[in-house]
């Protein structure tokens, strides 16, 4: 049997509140339609400072701050029951939270081509903040001042008037811009570019995060699989790549390469099996895999949110990295003769969808639905989902996985609400796309299998790929995460055998002719 | 031939739910015409 082994993982979020308002889809269509100015005037009111998105259980519970069984304790709502301060820290076990300012620092040191503008104020002083992050080598810190990247308020107000460049916002105010790449490419235009960089910069900080978690050098890394939804190219290549690179640059892992992984929200799951696949192989010693997050993302659901005077909790660029190593018997391990494969035939009905996923590959291996202490599957919190009239998807996929234990007969009908309460889990990841796909329960059930409180997690993703025009199809993806087992020692054979054998067989071979 | 014979249909899917095309298969033979079916994701 293939395995390998979850060394480490990361999951951070950079709080984005100013920037979502202006450059998350919903808000930017809102802007661009010239029709909802109602909903625009009222956005603002009902934006999430950043404390309260720290004492925000979720929140908390992506990056570690409080553990996946305290986080189910708490019954939802979870916005009217901010956590006592001592649990409401920047950072967690598996990551951080950072104030956008920060961000806005660090989307700066991973610009290479001179598209970031920051206040030169605003630079010196984000500068100093994010050279107390933990993470954040002392390189980072230089290129926030950047001269290039540094430019008078005067000059960033000409390039966003003149010039197409994009304001960015922080305390309301213009402290800098996102200029265009090209005159006419519309794939280099200042809203793609802030996306893509935005996207890097919150994968380098998971990255960062995961090297730390792990203990491995920067220069140690093998290669890097990156797997968010952002594309980048030009008007030739529009979606070319190449993020894992450009993150594993910024994060100083000069031995390592990387490629992109895509798959809308299968991404994610795909890019681990990916992974997986080449260290068990040999081909790579060890592998990251990373993802950062989405702009266009942020405040999704907002629309319904003002109508019903909700706070607008979409306001987290997700992000999160795991290290893939080969399986050494200590660590939770990843089966690569357990995974889900939803085909082209498979067709789209949630039965087939999910039987694919989850009844045929622990079929496959001899197992069933309660040997699996917990599946993840899409981990939206629901909290952001339920007023958008989108559901509570993590539970409508674990009573789907439900039903079809009972119809498979793993378990009886009356069992079901059992089954769903204990081998189901509650979703707290952002309605960012590929992050809430299964992946942000690695973390917790790597935790929980080293505690020794389960034994087995089934980690789904669930892709949107008509969303592209291409096929009306979706895809989804799963494995499973194990607890490690002692590693099955492979009898060596030694010169003096071979030498042994040989004389063996030759003198045989001598009997045969006398 | 049911209630919905002679009817036009929007069909409005999604993802972690219902999706388009299975809708679709199994309104395949009420007598409906479907004019519009696709699959969209909130998440």
């Amino acid at each position: 049997m293939s395995k390998v082994g979850i060394k480490s993982y990361s999951y951070c979020l950079n709080h984005a509140p100013e920037t979502g308002s202006h450059y998350g889809g919903t808000p930017w269509e809102a802007i661009h339609s010239g029709k909802e100015q109602e909903y625009l005037d009222a956005l603002p009111k009902h934006l999430q400072s950043y404390d309260h998105a720290l004492h925000y259980a979720p929140n908390q519970t992506y990056i570690g701050g409080i553990s996946y069984e305290e986080f189910e304790a708490i019954p939802a709502p979870w916005v009217d029951k901010p956590l006592p301060d001592e649990k409401a820290k920047r950072y967690g076990k598996f990551g951080e939270l950072m104030p956008e300012d920060e961000f806005l620092g660090l989307i700066s040191a991973c610009d290479e081509f001179e598209l970031v503008w920051l206040e030169k104020s605003f630079a010196e002083s984000v500068s100093k903040k994010l050279a107390e992050d933990p993470v954040i080598t002392e390189a980072i810190v230089k290129r926030v001042v950047r001269p290039k990247n540094m430019q008078e308020f005067a000059d960033i107000e000409k390039e966003v008037a003149e010039r197409g460049a994009l304001p960015l916002y922080h305390d309301n105010k213009v402290v800098g811009c996102i200029r265009m790449g090209h005159p006419t490419d519309h794939c280099l235009t200042a809203h793609v570019l802030m996306e893509n960089l935005a996207g890097k910069a919150s994968g380098v900080l998971a990255l960062l995060h995961l090297l730390k978690n792990s203990g491995l050098n920067p220069l140690d890394l093998d290669f890097v699989i990156e797997c968010s939804e952002e594309g980048a190219g030009d008007v030739g290549q529009r979606a070319g790549g190449n993020f894992a690179k450009a993150i594993a640059e910024v994060a100083g892992c000069t031995n390592a390469s990387g490629c992109d992984v895509r798959g809308f929200c299968a991404g994610p799951v795909n890019a681990m099996i990916n992974a997986a696949a080449q260290v068990a192989s040999g081909a790579r010693k060890n592998i990251a895999v990373v993802a950062g997050g989405s702009i266009p993302k942020l405040y999704m659901n907002s629309r319904d949110h003002v109508k019903k005077n909700l706070l607008a909790l979409e306001d987290c660029v997700g992000s999160f990295a795991v290290l893939i190593v080969p399986d050494d018997g200590t660590m939770p391990v990843m089966r690569l003769d357990v995974l889900g494969k939803h085909t082209v035939g498979a067709g789209g009905a949630p039965q087939a969808v999910t039987s694919a996923l989850t009844f045929e590959p622990l079929q496959a291996a001899g197992l069933t639905f309660s040997d699996v202490d917990r599946f993840a599957p899409e981990l939206q919190n629901h909290e952001i989902t339920e007023p958008a009239g989108a559901g509570n998807v993590p539970l409508a996929n674990i009573k789907m996985i439900a039903a079809l234990a009972v119809m498979k007969k793993a378990i009886e009908k009356a069992d079901m609400m059992n089954f769903i309460k204990q081998h189901g889990t509650i979703g707290y990841a952002h309605t960012q796309g590929h992050i809430p796909a299964g992946v942000p329960f690695i973390g917790p059930a790597c935790e929980l299998i080293k505690e020794g409180k389960i034994k087995r997690a089934m980690i789904i993703g669930k892709g949107s790929l008509f969303l592209a025009r291409l096929t009306n199809l979706a895809d989804g993806a799963s494995f499973l995460i194990e607890a490690p087992s002692p590693i099955e020692q492979t009898a060596s054979v030694s010169k003096d055998d071979i030498k042994a054998m040989i004389l063996e067989a030759l003198s045989e071979i001598a009997g045969k002719l006398a | 031939m049911g209630k919905l014979a002679g009817k036009k249909l929007l069909l409005l899917g999604e993802r972690d739910g219902v999706p388009g095309p299975a809708m679709e298969a199994c309104l395949k033979d009420s007598g409906a015409e479907i004019i519009f079916s696709a699959t969209e994701c909130f998440v």
